[in-house]
């Protein structure tokens, strides 16, 4: 089995436009958290987003207009992970190098535009004489789920699988495992894995609304919504982003000459409940948290952080917590536990792998983001929180990072330091 | 006006040269336009017009300025013998 190691991180969140500044955001927990704008509110009341400022177009080139959005945040990310792995302007063996991306939904903004624009032209077509079917002849591959991934390849000239991951809010954790063991069983030398989201569209967001797991406004500051394991807890909120890592093999890395890996990818675990569709079970978290220890050749107590998935539902973050203790046992009260979704949103496909890095520049630097927002503890939800404020100066050798999805799918990561 | 359009578009979104546009026999196939290169064109001008240009092939054996004229009869065609100013019209301009 080949080491995998992480050289590469990227990210484009509604935190920041890159990785720095998505981290620094996350360590000091301010939040990206607003009322939703007028134009993707349908007349929904209360409804809050975490959108991403920068248009994505800013950093590319002109060629990429008209590329769904999601597909831009990925391009975006990617530019920026296979910059810190020295690996924009050569790819040494193209053919062995694979994309892989995790999307939950893709082509929302395609999609959306085009029923609005049909429809609309449908209701209008006596006054106007226009013909509602004239479409743009790519929006079938504009929309289509693996968009992104097709980008990747063609902007970095990867020649290997592309693959895309298709599991809701664990999409990019199972990219990132899946790419991880093609790795390590030597398919592919190298993988540029990202996962990626943007459906903040007002189709989508009424569809969201009416699955009654939206986060209500904070009466006094709306950025302070979303409030993981916090007895005042009343949901989540949807954002979008996307977040970029580049994978290979440390004797890939070595023959290049690679940038100091950040990471080496050392465990992934996935399972699923098979028991409803978006209730989660504690047996599968459990199997997936298991799996991910036993292959990166760790005790619980060697695992030093975890950011969870902790959603703010209800549900979520007391099934959660519950798999947590039932992995850890007596380590769990030694474990720091946070969700960084408080601050910059349900990223969705996106949030394995940003929430992934986020984990791993906690690691190299020492310093762990809190869950935002938790002045009151639910106490169904007994984990050493890092609440509020960063926990710095730690010494951390290896990270967690949870994802369970919609439809009982769920995934568990564990990062650990590379000697230096 | 309609060549104006469609060759400027054809020099910002597809890189043809904008030399290529002084020969006054350009023909089509000198663009190099691949299929979905030629409709995605054509979708500029059916995007203001409001209807579907039929049988897009047909222009790849053409000269450009052959092109023009079949395509300005279409539209006309469609508007009661008229040319409509194609400027700012269209649903999604800008974002193609």
């Amino acid at each position: 089995m080949n080491k995998v190691l992480v050289t590469g991180l990227g990210m484009i969140t509604p935190l920041g436009p890159d990785r720095d500044s998505t981290f620094a955001a996350a360590l000091a927990a301010r939040s990206a958290i607003r009322p939703a704008p007028a134009d993707i509110c349908a007349g929904l009341p209360n409804l809050l987003t975490a959108s991403i400022d920068t248009d994505p177009l800013t950093h590319l080139d002109r060629q990429h207009a008209g590329l769904d959005r999601a597909t831009l945040l990925a391009l975006v990310a990617a530019d920026e992970a296979m910059a810190q792995a020295g690996l924009r302007d050569a790819i040494p063996d193209p053919a062995r190098f694979g994309a892989y991306a995790g999307v939950g939904f893709a082509g929302a903004h395609t999609l959306d535009a085009m029923y609005s624009r049909y429809f609309s032209a449908l209701h209008n077509a006596d006054k106007t004489g226009r013909n509602a079917t004239v479409m743009h002849p790519l929006s079938v591959p504009r929309m289509m789920a693996n968009a992104p991934a097709a980008a990747l390849s063609m902007r970095h000239g990867l020649r290997g699988t592309t693959n895309t991951y298709a599991v809701a809010c664990a999409s990019s954790a199972v990219a990132l495992g899946e790419a991880a063991r093609a790795i390590a069983h030597g398919y592919l030398d190298a993988v540029l894995v990202v996962g990626t989201e943007s459906m903040l569209t007002a189709g989508c967001m009424v569809a969201w609304n009416a699955l009654r797991v939206m986060a209500r406004p904070d009466a006094s500051d709306p950025a302070a919504s979303c409030k993981p394991f916090s007895s005042e807890r009343n949901g989540f909120v949807l954002g979008e982003g996307a977040g970029a890592l580049v994978l290979e093999s440390e004797a890939h890395a070595q023959r290049r000459n690679a940038p100091a890996a950040l990471a080496e990818l050392a465990g992934y675990g996935s399972s699923s409940d098979a028991h409803h569709l978006t209730a989660p079970s504690v047996d599968g978290q459990v199997a997936a948290m298991r799996e991910a220890l036993a292959q990166a050749g760790l005790a619980p107590e060697d695992i030093h952080y975890l950011n969870a998935h902790g959603t703010a539902t209800d549900a979520g973050d007391v099934i959660e917590a519950q798999s947590i203790r039932a992995v850890f046992g007596d380590a769990t009260s030694r474990l720091p536990v946070s969700s960084t979704k408080a601050v910059h949103g349900h990223l969705i496909g996106a949030g394995g792998a940003v929430e992934f890095s986020l984990a791993i520049l906690a690691m190299r630097q020492g310093s762990i983001p809190p869950t935002a927002n938790l002045h009151h503890p639910d106490p169904r939800c007994d984990l050493d929180h890092v609440a509020l404020t960063a926990r710095t100066g730690a010494r951390l050798t290896a990270v967690m990072s949870n994802s369970f999805a919609f439809g009982g799918s769920n995934a568990s990561l564990i990062a650990k330091q590379v000697a230096a | 006006m309609l060549s104006t359009l469609i060759r400027d578009y054809l020099i910002q979104n597809a890189k043809v040269d904008p030399a290529l546009f002084e020969r006054p026999d350009l023909q089509m196939a000198d663009l190099a336009l691949d299929s979905l290169g030629l409709v995605e064109m054509l979708f500029e001008i059916e995007d203001r017009c409001g209807f579907q240009i039929e049988d897009p092939m047909r222009f790849r054996e053409m000269a450009f300025a052959d092109m023009v004229a079949a395509i300005e009869a279409d539209i006309r065609a469609h508007h009661g013998g008229q040319m409509p100013d194609l400027t700012g019209m269209g649903l999604t301009t800008g974002e193609a």
